[in-house]
């Protein structure tokens, strides 16, 4: 029945994986190419105080490694890309694994990535012991959003590829905190009725915000800040239509399949 | 309704909890997996469902 369980969650993960690979294709991806056109100009010598331009392109070498571009950059560079990576250190020569297309490493990464969204939503609410249903499939998406979409937005937005952005690190940190207090904070506001439980919702809410995400030092970018704005709002809607599909679908598969047992 | 089935039948609270803390660690490390890791070939791969999710990304 455990294993039973967390299958479900899986399928209903693959699902919204394969939705989001879709729904991707609209808006967000388009815009990635567009920015990295962008990207690849930044010239590393421009930004001394970040290391994340240099870092952004040795990373990105197999996505310019073939434009005009990056074999000028290359010729100009004292260094080779091999070597660049080596003085990297801890980054290994990069490439999609098992040498797919581009397409299907983001459709991979999608499903990674619902399935892990997923057993998290599930894990959640058998641990509170509130089910996923199919009516209320949709409050759970919602929340989920909330909690890992929109509220660490409100410090780190949804970045393009080429914009400023402080040490990765510190975000990831910074991000995951926010995620995990931004959750406990809506289980309090939503589901518990006690006063003490809505303040405490709301100052879990507020403290990671407050505390400020990190910040970049140099905000200059070569990517225009028009497709910037429209990513995030991209990023934002496609990101809460996958977290309703996976809400939605969730329940169903739970009312369907593991009520009957 | 799993949980309400969960509770009534099939999966007592033990149970329950522990389909849910496991549910929770393979859920967070696929989501590290593909959203976190610091590693080039996963980064690679990963690269535009890490935007599109908004993962803090390099």
């Amino acid at each position: 029945m455990i294993v039973k369980t967390l299958l479900a969650a899986i399928v209903a993960g693959l699902i919204a994986g394969v939705f989001m690979t879709a729904a991707q294709e609209m808006r967000v991806v388009p815009l990635i190419l567009h920015a990295e056109k962008y990207e690849g100009e930044a010239p590393s010598a421009d930004h001394p105080a970040t290391q994340e331009p240099v870092a952004g392109h040795d990373q990105h070498s197999w996505l310019n490694g073939t434009s005009a571009l990056g074999a000028l950059l290359s010729t100009f560079s004292p260094v080779t890309p091999a070597h660049a990576h080596e003085h990297e250190g801890e980054h290994e020569e990069g490439g999609i694994m098992f040498g797919m297309s581009r397409f299907s490493g983001t459709l991979l990464a999608n499903l990674v990535t619902g399935a892990g969204f997923s057993l998290l939503l599930a894990g959640v609410s058998l641990v509170i012991g509130y089910p996923i249903t199919l009516a209320n499939g949709a409050f759970w998406g919602a929340f989920g959003w909330l909690a890992v979409h929109l509220l660490p937005a409100i410090g780190l937005p949804p970045e393009l590829p080429g914009f400023p952005a402080a040490e990765l690190g510190d975000r990831q940190v910074w991000w995951a905190a926010t995620v995990l207090l931004s959750a406990v904070a809506l289980y309090l506001l939503a589901l518990r009725r006690e006063l003490v439980a809505k303040i405490a919702g709301l100052a879990l809410i507020a403290a990671p915000q407050i505390y400020g995400a990190p910040q970049p030092l140099d905000i200059s970018s070569n990517v225009p800040a028009v497709l910037g704005a429209e990513f995030a709002v991209a990023a934002l809607a496609t990101t809460l239509a996958f977290w309703l599909v996976l809400g939605v679908v969730s329940g169903f598969i739970n009312d369907r399949f593991v009520k009957a047992h | 309704m799993a949980t309400s089935t969960v509770s009534s039948i099939p999966l007592s609270l033990n149970d329950r909890l522990v389909a849910g803390i496991s549910a929770l660690l393979i859920g967070a490390f696929l989501v590290f997996g593909a959203g976190l890791a610091n590693s080039a070939v996963l980064h690679d791969t990963a690269h535009d469902t890490r935007h599109s999710y908004g993962f803090p990304c390099h």
